[in-house]
């Protein structure tokens, strides 16, 4: 990677800890021996922001945080394959205001159980082999975007079980894709990164008719006239291995890769030659021991802190949106020593909980500051 | 450094030395002076950094806040129209919260007994740090298992293979690969081969470096000190600091005025280019071999290759007489003859008529020529007469020393075809003008091509040149004479002229004086151009942009002189008929002005000065254009390096060493000789070279009658060619039902069809893509088809062999690889583009084979049925591996068929180590 150039250097955050908030272990939940992915609040529908699942092996199971710690399982689901092995879950609301939850991994099968019902609503067949991520659009809450190793980034409309459309093909990722997401509020934006250690934006404006048709389609979904998506609008060379997470920040993105922190860059892309443009990389969040693959941040719903965990089960929450970026707290159990995949941060980020790689869920709750 | 101690050391040093020393704590003293100076201002872009992030954070906090307040709204508008539309107490995952909520009250009460409730298989647990698995603690639902599909990488369908695009390159890039069984990410930088050529790319200056730059010099002068610390600071040499400074310096100055000129550049850029600036993209961007835009299988910036044989210029079969529109030369000339001259001869025919013939003529004059490039100020001289040719043999010297290979026979041709042009002329002069004017124009032409002949076969040779510039002075004065013999002719010559120059030609005036100026003009020219030209060649060069110039003599070079049509065809809503037939005679009278004048000069003993030495310049700057063009093609680097590794691939034939040759097309302007690029190569020359079709080093198609090219007696079927219509005698395409066919001649009409043309027309099969009966994904045929039917073409990305080496290593480790050996400069593969028969599996007993064909030019692999194949079949063909590279399901023979080993089940994302 080139030198930074004089005046276009990062703002980079201390690691000394501020204590602005404590936060204590106040649960401890052993889900089974396999590993678990990922761990999601549902921030789409109000009446479940306390509602989390969390995925690993072929079981999908949803919690709920209760007052003093306390963790309730609602719900469990089992995939009759014990070979699948679930890498991502995402929360979705169908059009009616159903709660979905939408679950896949290793066999590129995209699983929507319909959380109301207790049912699986529907599977997705299409993706080349696993799947590395799925995010739901915030504004649109039954689109998901689904990222495989199969160097495809596709569009779905849960509804009516339509790949939409597929972000790949001459300009595409050149190896698995790690990371989506959508842009808050710009509907036709995603970013996606990768083993090719790019970040790609794309748009889907000049294809929104088809998003649009996708959801009054009546006849079989595998009758849709899918589009490709060659080109992104944009390409960012911002690191240098593997980047397994990106997350917008407003119109900013946050990346990591292996390389022990979370970048915040612009993308400036240039009006006249779309796929062109440069990257102004503007603060950094140092993490350190965090330099293994799939590890993912999560931020609160306003975005004002971020929790990311480590490969030596320390978790990292960073104020983001302050400059230079304040580290909120560096929490540690002695027990916690397993490297952590995903972290969660509650609709206001008083609670935290990650999922680690020896099955266990920890939760942390803020200490009320008085 | 450590002067200081030098210093100390330094005192029994004489005092020359003494004296250097000082001079060195001085600099030392003044670069610690530059350094604090770089370093505050340092310090300050620094301070403006983290001011100007913030900044753009607070105001994107802005923007987010309400961004993610409207969320919160729509996640709260779900809650009530979730309670509003139904019964609430359908909703399961509802109900377990309020379950949840209930139990934990009981929880409480308890005081967090687990057995409490771990008996009573509950659908809702709640827990506190218990030890009991979570996944015991409620009954799953379980989820019916679906299918999955057999791996594959999203690809994207081709019809045609493409040529790789240089930012798909793998080779110089570091790959990253883990390893799926321990899951660790190693960073392979796989051999020797792969040295990474980093481009020593000119960095851009930053603003904020731009500061510091200006800022130190302001405050510590321009010195090399300065300019050495400032560089070091910025990691740059100092010459580029330098640079840079002077840029910016400059930078400074011209911005002021830039803004005053701003406004008057506000003109419309297009038709101020002239042609040739605008047929760049056209040039760059055409591919003449597929004729499309933006060709992606031979790309962009082809070499331009111009063909030898030119065709005739086109030529509307029903147009006579009709005129082409309100502005028609025709009507002008017609009305005019009304008025006036009432010939019996109906002369305007016989002047289009001729003039028609004169361009014919012209464009294959050119055609020879344009070998030197030049030609474009000679292209406009259709109505070349005998002077303007005296001014062509002066020029000729030029020419020859610009082109790279003189050769002798082209200008035999250009003799011939001018004095088959003289002779026209001469033929209309005596048809329009007075005959006993004739007799000598005829005896002047004969001395013309005389001159002519001379100046081509040795143009330095001064004696021989003195010889045609007597004669073209006689010339000069005869048609002297003949001017002065038609006064008035000559008057209203002028008047016509001066007219134009005021940019207004009422047609009803002006009628009279044209006819007599185009059937007189070439008799009054000599006199009137001496006088007037000056005036009349501004004109034309106010009224007459370089583009529609630059039209109007491709025009020429299309349609011949016929005015109608480059008007209607070229210069549609730029021109009118009338003018372009006005700008056609002028640029007559020009060149005959360039000749007069060449002549003039050469007899005053000046022959660098005046018109032609500007044309000679004029000449050179074209010349190096073009040449930049041709500079700017992007060969495909292949360097071939014998790597010890050689990926797997597929391949057509077991034999080693004979690979086809990739064809490209020569630029010869003559039957091919030994510099021949085709036959340096190898290859056949095609239609694409610039060969003349008499070249011996083409092939020549088949001449079948019967057979339909579908056995080796067909000569293209032999070579393992397909059919062109454009070569082959009896090959033809048909269009639509076959009842109405394209431009085929009446005598083919005998129901011949030939049978090798299929990958040409795309005749292929229906093919299903589905899960193979072997392994993985594999390819079906919907229809019954016979032995040695053609079933598709396998497609894919045209990669160099370096290029394959290297992909061919990643696939290698995922024990999936698409790439096929085409010839020896490509390698297709199909892995992230082509078409459904990647997929067809291999086997050592296969029902297909595949073939590479040379398709017009291309090379492209088809895949035959080897024999009968039912519907529904699943499709194979040996891949043909070389021995000591298949892989190892390949050379058991009972593992065959499978293309894909089931990889080693993903054991987990363990440490992924970076």
């Amino acid at each position: 990677m080139a030198k930074t150039p004089i005046g276009l250097e990062p703002v980079v955050g201390s690691l000394t800890s501020t204590k602005k908030r404590e936060y204590r272990v106040t649960n401890r939940l052993q889900e089974g021996k396999r590993p678990l992915y990922a761990v999601i609040f549902n921030f789409i529908d109000s009446r479940y922001f306390n509602v989390f699942a969390t995925v690993g092996g072929n079981r999908v199971t949803v919690y709920q945080c209760l007052e003093g710690g306390v963790i309730a399982v609602l719900q469990s689901y089992v995939d009759e394959d014990k070979d699948e092995s679930f890498y991502t879950v995402s929360w979705v609301c169908n059009v009616d205001g159903t709660p979905f939850l939408v679950a896949g991994g290793i066999n590129g099968v995209i699983r929507v159980i319909d959380a109301s019902n207790e049912k699986i609503h529907k599977s997705f067949v299409g993706h080349g082999d696993s799947i590395n991520e799925i995010r739901t659009q915030p504004l649109k809450p039954s689109l998901i975007v689904s990222a495989s190793k199969d160097e495809s980034v596709r569009l779905w409309n849960v509804h009516t079980g339509i790949c939409i459309l597929i972000f790949a093909g001459a300009g595409g990722h050149r190896n698995e894709v790690l990371s989506v997401d959508f842009h808050p509020s710009d509907i036709y934006r995603i970013a996606s990164c990768g083993m090719d250690n790019t970040v790609k934006i794309w748009s889907m404006k000049e294809f929104w008719t088809y998003v649009e048709k996708s959801f009054t389609w009546t006849d079989l979904p595998s009758k849709f006239p899918t589009k490709y998506v060659q080109f992104p609008v944009f390409l960012a060379s911002v690191h240098s291995n593997y980047v397994d997470c990106n997350r917008w920040l407003g119109d900013f993105i946050l990346s990591k890769s292996v390389d022990n922190e979370i970048v915040l860059w612009e993308p400036k892309m240039k009006e006249q030659s779309p796929g062109e443009g440069t990257v102004d990389i503007l603060q950094k969040y140092p993490v350190p021991e965090c330099d293994i693959w799939f590890i993912k941040f999560s931020c609160d719903f306003h975005y004002n802190s971020a929790a990311i965990g480590n490969r030596e089960g320390k978790i990292f929450v960073w104020e983001l949106q302050s400059s230079p970026p304040v580290l909120i707290a560096r929490l540690s159990h002695a027990q916690s020593k397993s490297p952590i995949r995903q972290t969660a941060m509650s609709f206001d980020g008083s609670t935290i909980l990650c999922c680690c790689e020896d099955g266990t869920i920890w939760r942390w709750d803020a200490v009320p500051a008085n | 450094m450590d002067d200081d101690d030098n210093n100390d050391a330094g005192e029994w040093l004489s005092e020359k030395t003494r004296f250097k020393m000082a001079q060195v704590e001085e600099k030392t003293v003044s670069s610690k002076e530059i350094l604090s100076v770089i370093d505050s201002l340092k310090k300050q872009v620094a301070a403006d950094r983290s001011l100007s992030v913030k900044k753009r954070l607070e105001e994107n906090s802005k923007k987010l806040g309400g961004i993610t307040n409207h969320l919160y709204t729509l996640s709260n508008e779900r809650r009530s129209s979730w309670i509003g539309d139904t019964d609430s107490a359908s909703d399961l995952l509802t109900k377990r919260q309020k379950d949840a909520l209930g139990m934990q009250n009981g929880i409480d009460l308890s005081n967090g007994d687990d057995d409490g409730y771990s008996y009573q298989e509950p659908s809702t647990a709640v827990l506190m740090g218990s030890s009991i698995p979570v996944k015991n603690a409620v009954r799953p639902i379980k989820l019916t298992e679906v299918k999955k599909l057999p791996p594959y990488t999203t690809w994207i369908f081709l019809d045609r293979n493409q040529r790789m695009t240089e930012d798909q390159s793998v080779v110089g890039r570091r790959r990253i690969y883990y390893d799926q069984n321990g899951g660790e990410a190693l960073i392979c930088s796989d051999s020797e081969e792969e040295v990474i050529e980093e481009d020593e790319e000119k960095k851009e200056f930053f603003e904020s470096e731009d500061f510091i730059l200006r800022m130190t010099i302001k405050e510590a002068c321009l010195s090399d000190p300065v300019l050495e610390s400032l560089a070091q600071c910025l990691s740059r040499s100092p010459a580029e600091v330098k640079a840079r400074y002077e840029t910016l310096m400059k930078e400074k100055d011209v911005e002021a005025s830039k803004n005053r000129d701003i406004e008057a550049q506000n003109w419309n850029s297009f038709l101020e280019k002239d042609l040739e600036a605008a047929l760049d993209s056209f040039d760059n961007l055409f591919c003449r071999r597929c004729l499309v835009f933006d060709c992606r299988l031979h790309g962009c910036s082809q070499d331009l290759i111009f063909p030898a044989d030119k065709q005739n210029p086109w030529n509307h079969p029903d147009e006579e007489n009709a005129p082409c529109g309100p502005h028609c030369y025709r009507l002008v000339l017609k009305s005019e003859r009304n008025d006036t001259v009432r010939s019996p001869m109906n002369p305007e025919d016989k002047s289009n008529s001729s003039s028609d013939g004169v361009g014919a003529q012209i464009s294959s004059k050119k055609s020879a020529r344009r070998k030197a490039k030049s030609s474009q100020s000679e292209s406009a001289s259709s109505n070349t007469r005998n002077l303007s040719e005296s001014s062509d043999s002066e020029i000729r010297p030029g020419h020859e020393e610009s082109s790279p290979t003189p050769q002798l026979s082209p200008s035999k041709n250009k003799i011939a075809g001018k004095s088959g042009i003289l002779k026209r002329n001469s033929k209309r002069v005596a048809e329009r003008v007075l005959i006993c004017m004739c007799k000598r124009q005829k005896k002047m032409t004969a001395s013309e091509s005389d001159s002519l002949a001379s100046g081509c076969v040795s143009p330095t040779d001064m004696k021989l040149r003195s010889n045609p510039r007597k004669q073209s002075e006689d010339a000069t004065s005869s048609s002297h004479k003949d001017v002065k013999s038609s006064n008035t002719g000559r008057y209203r010559k002028k008047d016509w002229t001066l007219k134009g120059v005021q940019g207004e030609v009422p047609p009803n005036e002006t009628v009279n004086d044209l006819a007599l100026t185009s059937s007189n003009d070439f008799s009054i020219r000599e006199e009137f151009v001496d006088e007037n030209l000056g005036k009349q060649e501004l004109s034309d060069d106010n009224s007459w942009k370089a583009i529609e110039k630059g039209l109007f003599e491709k025009g020429v070079e299309i349609f011949g002189r016929n005015s109608c049509l480059i008007a209607r065809n070229l210069l549609n809503g730029l021109k009118t008929c009338w003018e372009v037939f006005q700008y056609m005679t002028g640029a007559d009278n020009k060149l005959a002005y360039h000749a007069a004048s060449g002549v003039l000069s050469l007899l005053e003993g000046c022959s660098k000065y005046d018109l032609n030495g500007a044309m000679g310049s004029n000449e050179v700057r074209r010349r190096s254009r073009f040449l930049r063009r041709r500079g700017r093609v992007r060969r495909l680097k292949y360097t071939w390096k014998s790597t010890a590794y050689h990926s797997i691939r597929k391949r057509i034939t077991e034999r080693k060493d004979q690979p086809c040759r990739q064809y490209n097309p020569c630029s010869c302007q003559t039957a091919c000789g030994k510099q021949c690029s085709c036959l340096l190569n190898g290859t056949c020359c095609e239609k694409y070279c610039g060969c003349p079709k008499s070249c011996k080093n083409r092939f020549r198609g088949c001449h079948c009658a019967k057979s339909q090219c579908r056995s080796r007696q067909c000569p293209c079927f032999a070579a393992d060619r397909e059919c062109d219509p454009d070569v082959c005698r009896n090959c033809w395409v048909s269009c639509g039902d076959g009842t109405a066919s394209l431009g085929v001649p009446p005598q083919r009409g005998d129901n011949y069809e030939c049978r090798n043309m299929k990958l040409l027309l795309k005749q292929q099969q229906r093919v299903l893509l589905g899960r193979s009966e072997v392994s993985g994904w594999g390819a079906f045929l919907k229809n019954n088809v016979g032995k040695h039917e053609y079933l598709g073409e396998y497609t894919g990305e045209l990669i160099s062999h370096r290029e394959a080496d290297k992909r061919g290593k990643i696939y290698d480790r995922e024990n999936s690889s698409f790439l096929f050996n085409l010839n020896d400069q490509f390698v297709l593969d199909a892995y992230r583009k082509g078409d459904k028969l990647k997929f067809a599996n291999h086997s050592p007993e296969p029902n297909c084979y595949a073939k590479v064909i040379m398709v017009a030019g291309d090379h492209r692999v088809g895949i035959f049925a080897k024999e009968r194949i039912n519907a529904g079949e699943e499709l194979f063909y040996d891949y043909r591996y070389e021995p000591d590279r298949a892989p190892a399901w390949a050379r058991k023979p009972e593992a065959s068929g499978s293309k894909k080993e089931d990889g080693a089940p993903w054991s987990g994302r363990a440490k992924k180590l970076a």
